[in-house]
């Protein structure tokens, strides 16, 4: 299994934690962990589909943004029931993935540019539609969806929820392998009777919709649509998706290499900030572990 | 081909005359009207918004016609719009600087062409022709010295800092070490940047709790967003009763948090205070009446007792 050295990694580096500060390797912590990467978690997952098929999203995290402002907007309480902000957030981010798909598939131009083009559009229409200013006073209906029941906090739920079924998909489903043929070989994969336009044009829909449940998410924690939220989520997600194995050029990857990539990270940040090591250092941190798992995967792979 | 090129000319002179016209044409209540050039820090954070609608508000108020650029924390970009007012031919620019010493050649290259500029909410290493705005210290030596009372000047504190190396973080920064020094008695615990960011400043929040646990007594966020991000965590951890907060700006979620007794207390930056003054001194220079060369809009705690009118 490929996912194995990252899943060492893991432990040991948890390890090494547990001995450099007392406080890492507790429950209550841990759930921290958990809660902290659900963002990521979510998006990192929704960009593995696009990866796959070869592509690349950069527009997530400003339709985090906007689909946030867009269920804040109309999550103000006694206004709607909870569903509706909701479904009008998911809605708006799986609406922005749609339209990058089209423009990738029909347009036929490079998805780099046009989820560039979609990352400065949705931020300034999340701008827009939040007049430049947080969008607060929400119900405590929609805010619980940032929060725990019991112990357990509900974003990482949604996150096992995600990962658990996006991972049955890729593996046991036609619409899995397809996702992997496009990636992997666009050519065979067409010759072989692949409609490549609709496979391609789920997978951004499908990533876009998880930016949006990334977006309700997010607000719902924060208890506020912010239009500025989420700058460089995006590079956050991809991070996690190429230290989990997959890989940037299509057909190779999976899930659980995804979620173990956001949760080394998770839990690097976290371990930083308990041992109070400055900001300075934990960006140089995370961006030598970046190039250093991915260097050491194709390595690996080499010899 | 010789008359297309007459024509051609012919052309643009008659647009250069009509535009020519055009400019002699704007007038208001007598005078021309003065037009000033404005380049912003970044219209996509709420304090800047209050500003610029205190500015609009106070223009119309003047007859004073206002072109307003958004720098987008590019001090790259606010040079640019600097130049673009230079070539306009603007009669006075405020600038809202988005660094101390990178936005500086603005200042020069206004200067150098002849035309005044303001300075408005924080300082640039040259010299501009006003300033409007506050010293960024002075709120968090107010913060702190708000903590360092409730505490008796007995206790741990822990410092949300705001984007690395900007301004206002590190001025934000050097008033609260000057209060800390003064204050033996009070630890700082831990000091990390959450980069203005509610997020962020929830995460680090809940990491802090993790690590210090209630050991903890006060949190100083150098803005309210953080200061906002840092409460949503006190409270799940159901700290918040044992934990002072306080952080800068008093934007509007800050107010109500303060109101309702959540959040112990804000500073109150005067954005509407500052704004209009900047408007008014360059309505002033432009019409060469005698102005203020440096007005400074004094800082306010918020706490409960007064959230309802800081002015």
């Amino acid at each position: 299994m490929k996912s194995w050295g990252l899943a060492i990694a893991l432990v040991l580096i948890s390890a090494a934690l547990s001995f450099a500060h007392p406080g890492f390797l507790t429950v209550p912590n841990l759930i921290n962990v958990a809660r902290q990467i659900s963002i990521n978690g979510i998006l990192a997952v929704g960009v593995t589909l696009v990866l796959l098929t070869g592509g690349v999203d950069l527009s997530l995290g400003s339709v985090v943004a906007l689909a946030g402002v867009v269920a804040a907007s109309t999550a103000h309480p006694d206004q709607y029931p909870v569903v509706v902000p909701v479904a009008l957030g998911i809605a708006t981010g799986a609406l922005c993935g749609a339209t990058n798909g089209l423009m990738v598939t029909r347009g036929k131009v490079p998805s780099f540019i046009v989820t560039l083009g979609m990352m400065t559009a949705a931020r300034g229409l999340a701008l827009v539609v939040a007049k430049g200013r947080p969008v607060s006073n929400l119900s405590t209906d929609f805010t619980c969806l940032g929060g725990d029941v019991g112990m357990v906090p509900i974003p990482a739920m949604i996150l096992a929820v995600i990962a658990l079924v996006t991972f049955v998909v890729l593996k046991n489903f036609r619409l899995g392998r397809y996702l992997y043929a496009v990636g992997g070989n666009a050519e065979a994969a067409r010759a072989s009777g692949i409609n490549i336009g609709a496979i391609r044009m789920f997978a951004y829909t499908a990533c876009g919709a998880l930016a949006g449940v990334a977006g309700v998410v997010l607000a719902a924690r924060i208890t506020t649509g912010q239009p500025n939220a989420g700058v460089g989520y995006e590079l956050d997600a991809i991070a996690a998706v190429v230290i989990g194995g997959t890989s940037l050029s299509g057909g190779v990857g999976s899930v659980g290499g995804t979620i173990l990539g956001a949760l080394l990270v998770g839990v690097i940040n976290n371990g930083l900030d308990l041992m109070n090591v400055s900001s300075y250092y934990q960006a140089i941190v995370k961006g030598v572990i970046i190039v250093g798992a991915v260097w050491l995967d194709r390595n690996r792979q080499q010899s | 081909m010789k008359t297309i090129t007459y024509k051609l000319i012919s052309g643009i002179l008659a647009i250069t005359v009509l535009c020519g016209c055009n400019r002699q044409n704007r007038t208001a209540g007598g005078g021309k009207q003065v037009v000033v050039g404005v380049s912003l820090l970044n219209l996509s954070s709420e304090f800047i918004v209050m500003l610029n609608e205190a500015m609009e508000a106070k223009a119309g108020e003047l007859g004073v016609k206002l072109v307003v650029n958004d720098a987008q924390r590019s001090a790259e970009r606010q040079i640019q719009q600097v130049e673009g007012f230079i070539a306009q031919q603007v009669d006075v620019i405020i600038l809202n600087p988005c660094e101390v010493d990178a936005s500086s050649p603005a200042v020069d290259k206004a200067l150098a062409a002849g035309i005044p500029i303001i300075n408005l909410n924080s300082a640039t290493q040259s010299t501009p022709t006003a300033f409007v705005g506050s010293h960024d210290e002075e709120s968090a030596r107010i913060a702190m010295e708000y903590i360092a009372k409730r505490l008796n000047g007995q206790g741990n504190v822990v410092m949300m800092q705001g984007f690395m190396g900007q301004a206002a973080q590190l001025k934000r920064d050097q008033g609260a070490r000057e209060i800390l020094a003064k204050n033996p008695g009070i630890n700082l615990l831990a000091c990390q940047s959450a980069e203005w960011d509610r997020a962020k400043a929830m995460s680090l929040m809940e990491n802090w709790i993790q690590s210090h646990g209630t050991k903890i007594n006060a949190v100083f966020a150098q803005n309210d967003e953080m200061g906002m991000g840092a409460l949503l965590a006190l409270e799940r951890g159901k700290l918040k009763d044992k934990v002072i907060l306080i952080s800068i700006d008093a934007i509007a979620d800050a107010l109500q948090a303060v109101k309702s007794g959540r959040l112990d207390a804000t500073v109150f930056q005067d954005a509407k205070g500052q704004g209009a003054t900047a408007v008014e001194v360059a309505a002033k220079i432009a019409r060469k009446e005698p102005y203020e060369r440096e007005t400074f809009i004094p800082f306010q705690l918020v706490t409960k007792e007064n959230a309802g009118n800081p002015r």
